[in-house]
């Protein structure tokens, strides 16, 4: 048994693996950073250390997420620095299986950033790698 | 010295702790080429080190393993137990021996040719254990000294910056707990355990901030034994004179040094020094003369490397640089000395006729240059020919904290670090045209011109292509071009961080800060800027016109700031040394002056009128090198280039003079009143030595003395021992005392003039222009 953050990302229930979380915060004022991949939405100060903010949305291909409100973020470590994963909504911390693999159908953003599904109850959830969400979309040419 | 013996001996037991899991495995299986690997790296790193230190018997013992071991991997002896215990035997005796240094004893000798003579091939046959000299290895730890307890340790830096991170929360969260008790009123009992508080979180900072500082000594110490070889090997004596090696740097900066240290040392020895026949022949002293020193100057440290060898003609580097194609003759024509001299910065250009085995290996100047700008500082020559070359290497104090310029362009902030900037100019003033070339923007400074990139252009933040103020940068290798800003804000020192890697691939920024104001910026790569935005080169040199002697002597960078009383002033830059926000209640007045705590010192501040009633005051911290003065403003508005030439001020006071600016007068603050006015000029063991003979009378020690100090004299009284020559004597009762050579003050009780040479003691300025007197004569 492990355990999971649960979050929405745009209309979709996900998992994060909670031994990869740092924490969760409220984000207000991002610093914009320019002539970088759409998916960095920013830099964010959280007490001394500036996280780079990551637009979930953007980063799986699902369109922006709305800037203008207050948002939440999931604190991640990746290769030494720290994100900040802008999510929707955080909904719940769960106990559960291994993760299974994924189904078949589906759609390439999410195939590339989901490693399998975990269960509650009877709904099975999207396991996210936060890993790819940082490395931000595929290149086009790719 | 010192310091390379604890390094070594705490390295080496690191070292054997890791190493004792291997030695066992290696016995059990002598075949394992992994663990012989290991114990030979060992032994080889001990016999480097002693033969450094000085430490002939460790290297004796290291050089016989090293050598058993050298043959053993090169398959020419097979390990069998004999051997396997004569080594380990060695390594035992390794670590006694750097025991035995630590604590400062000594192992008898003599012991240590058993243990080599055991190596040797065939000493023992299979019946080794039995063998006396390795029945005696066996009982070994009867020697086992008693270890002291050391008191250097080695940490991961990885914890040190953990540390750094975490102390740099506490002073965020103090400013925030200060903000909040401003708000909730005073307490005065919480406002005095709060201060407390704030002392010991400072004092914190800079003791955490000094752990990842090292002595340049680390660096200088291995130049007398490389100076000395390739001396010898090139046939040429050279007396190396090292100085400073007591400044302290970044750890990591001493590693970045090291290399182009190294180069610049080696081109001296090779290319600058002459043979003793040409020195003969050039009527100077046949041994050549190598000067390294570093010494700290306001928040750089300055390491120059200079010798008395043949220097460098600009002429010739001219001519190679033209049958290289660098330049063109036309530009070359052009170009003044100094400008020729930089050339043999340029990638692809060699002044050596010829390459020998030190030096000429095509690491030239250019990676020289690369590598001191790629840490923020710089690398200036001065060259003499036939009289001796000067190298002069500027860095930061630290890799992560750099002065750093703030500016904007609509509503975003970026850093420019200081060393690349060389200078602010507006384009309205007549030295300054901008015009449209082929679309492209292009300022002409004083004739010379140069590619803009207008940031907020370049970021797309933007459209507008008419900057209001222009940043001259240097991008390295020569390359230079104007950065067209909206604003600049403050001159301020940023802690920098690596920024993630999405972001550094943009190949624009620096890294990250995060100023005071809890926002983060972005600090620039200026040479990133120039290769991202197509400035080319040759866009950049051209153009160098006659005007730059004007120049030179014209206009000093002027700090412009709007004074408390609201008019509009200008200092210095050259002594400034940080702008600083204090709470205005940790300012106090005693006696008419008002002083500020800044860096643990109370330092004199001087206002223009009286302090405003807000929370926070800035102040400028103002340096002359030793002393501090601190000036209150109420905000920084510019730095420019200001005339050299000031219209003075008929009355002595804080305003030296005036100067036109943009058509309108600015008042020039004058340095020399503000430091004569209260400087602190704390003693130290150099200052005049001055002895009061009436020890017992408590006026000399409750008025006299405090007065003496203040005005930066040691002071000693009569009976004390003192080892140092007293330079002169106060006395009010009479002689001085006996045995002292020394000019003598006379003070009298009383105001009248009795006809003597005394001086009465409340004559401040008599008695203190008595002793400066006798100071100066006696020396």
């Amino acid at each position: 048994m492990a355990l999971y953050l649960i979050a929405r990302i745009d209309q979709e229930i996900v998992a994060l693996p909670a031994t990869e979380i740092g924490s969760v915060v409220e984000v207000d004022q991002i610093a914009a950073v320019p002539r970088v991949p759409s998916h960095v939405a920013g830099l964010f100060a959280l007490r001394s250390r500036v996280l780079t903010v990551i637009d979930t949305r953007t980063s799986l291909g699902l369109g922006g997420i709305d800037r203008t409100a207050e948002m939440t973020a999931v604190i991640v470590e990746c290769d030494g620095h720290s994100y900040a994963l802008l999510v929707d909504e955080v909904e719940d911390v769960i106990e559960a299986g291994q993760p299974e693999p994924c189904p078949a159908l589906l759609s390439a953003s999410w195939r590339r950033a989901a490693k399998g599904t975990i269960r509650r109850g009877e709904d099975a959830i999207l396991l996210i790698d936060p890993a790819v969400v940082v490395a931000g979309p595929e290149p086009l040419a790719a | 010295m010192d310091d390379l013996l604890t390094d070594f001996i705490a390295e080496t037991r690191e070292t054997l702790e890791a190493l004792a899991g291997e030695i066992v495995a290696w016995e059990a299986d002598p075949a394992d080429k992994t663990r012989l690997d290991a114990i030979f790296r060992f032994v080889h790193t001990v016999k480097g080190s002693c033969g450094f230190l000085d430490l002939p018997r460790l290297g004796n013992l290291s050089h016989a393993a090293e050598d058993c071991l050298a043959e053993v991997r090169s398959g020419a002896r097979t390990p069998d137990a004999a051997l396997v215990s004569a080594v380990l035997a060695i390594i035992d005796r390794i670590g006694e021996l750097t025991d035995a240094l630590e604590a400062n004893a000594t192992l008898p000798e003599g012991e240590d040719e058993f243990l080599i003579a055991a190596l040797a091939q065939g000493h023992a046959a299979p019946a080794a254990e039995n063998s006396p000299a390795i029945a005696k290895i066996s009982v070994m730890p009867t020697h086992a000294p008693t270890r002291t307890i050391s008191r250097s340790i080695r940490l991961p830096v990885e914890l040190l910056d953990r540390m750094m991170a975490g102390v740099s929360d506490m002073v965020l969260a103090r400013n925030e707990l200060s903000r909040l008790l401003r708000v909730g009123g005073g307490n005065s009992a919480t406002d005095v355990a709060f201060e407390r508080l704030s002392l010991c979180v400072g004092e914190m900072r800079d003791s955490i901030t000094r752990t990842r500082m090292a002595r340049i000594e680390a660096l200088f110490s291995a130049l007398p034994r490389m100076v000395r070889d390739l001396a010898a090997e090139l046939g040429k004596t050279v007396k190396l004179e090292v100085d400073g090696g007591d400044v302290e740097l970044d750890r990591e900066m001493i590693e970045m040094i090291r290399d182009p240290l190294t180069h610049i040392v080696r081109n001296a020895l090779d290319h600058g020094i002459e043979t003793p026949e040409d020195r003969r022949r050039a009527a100077k002293p046949e041994m050549g003369r190598l000067r390294i020193g570093a010494r700290q100057a306001a928040n750089q440290i300055l390491i120059e490397v200079s010798d008395d060898g043949r220097g460098i003609d600009a002429e010739r580097v001219v001519r190679k640089a033209i049958t290289a194609g660098l330049v063109t003759s036309e530009q070359a024509a052009a170009m003044s000395w100094s400008r020729k001299l930089d050339l043999i910065f340029e990638p692809g250009l060699s002044t050596a006729d010829h390459v020998t085995g030190v030096s000429g290996r095509g690491v030239g100047m250019d990676v020289v240059r690369a590598n001191i700008e790629r840490i923020g500082g710089t690398v200036d020559i001065e060259s003499n020919p036939g009289q001796g070359l000067r190298l002069s290497l500027r860095v930061p104090l630290t890799l992560t904290i750099i002065p750093a310029l703030t500016v904007s362009s609509n509503g975003t902030l970026f850093a420019i670090p200081r060393s690349a900037i060389d200078e602010l100019v507006r384009p309205k003033s007549d030295q300054v045209r901008i015009e449209r070339l082929g679309g492209e923007l292009v300022v002409f400074i004083r004739g010379t011109r140069l590619p803009v990139v207008d940031l907020g252009r370049f970021m797309e933040l933007t459209d507008e292509a008419e900057p209001a103020l222009l940043v001259v940068l240097r991008a390295g290798g020569g390359e230079r071009y104007a950065l067209g800003v909206e604003a600049v804000h403050d001159h301020e020192e940023l802690v920098v961080k690596p920024a993630a890697p999405a972001l550094m691939a943009s190949g624009v920024y620096a890294g990250t800060t995060l100023p005071d104001n809890s926002r983060p910026m972005l600090l620039l790569d200026v040479a990133g800027i120039a290769a991202a935005a197509n400035v080319r080169r040759d866009q950049s040199v051209a153009e160098e016109a006659p005007v730059e002697k004007r120049k030179v002597k014209a206009a000093l960078p002027t700090l412009m700031f709007r004074d408390l009383d609201g008019v509009v002033r200008g200092v210095r830059l050259a002594l400034v040394e940080r702008i600083e926000d204090v709470a205005t209640a940790s300012v106090i007045e005693t006696g008419g002056v008002q002083m500020v705590p800044l860096q643990g010192r109370l330092t004199k501040l001087h206002s223009a009128s009286a302090l405003p009633a807000s929370e926070r005051l800035r102040l400028l911290r103002l340096s002359d090198g030793d002393g501090a003065v601190a000036y209150a403003i109420d905000q920084v508005i510019d730095v420019v280039d200001l005339h050299a030439e000031l219209a003075p001020t008929p009355m002595a006071g804080p305003i030296a003079g005036v100067v036109l600016h943009e058509g309108s007068p600015i008042e020039i603050l004058d340095p020399f009143w503000l430091f004569t006015n209260g400087a602190a000029h704390p003693a130290d063991d150099h200052s005049p030595l001055c002895l009061v003979a009436d020890a017992e009378d408590p006026w000399a020690r409750e008025v006299l003395a405090p007065l003496l100090g203040a005005a930066g004299y040691r002071v000693t009284f009569a009976g004390e021992a003192t080892e140092d020559r007293v330079s002169v004597v106060v006395t009010s009762s009479g002689d001085a005392p006996e045995g002292v050579d020394a000019p003598v003050v006379r003070l009298r009780g009383t105001p009248d003039h009795n006809g003597d040479e005394s001086i009465y003691r409340y004559d401040r300025d008599g008695l203190l222009s008595a002793l400066r007197r006798h100071v100066a004569g006696g020396k």
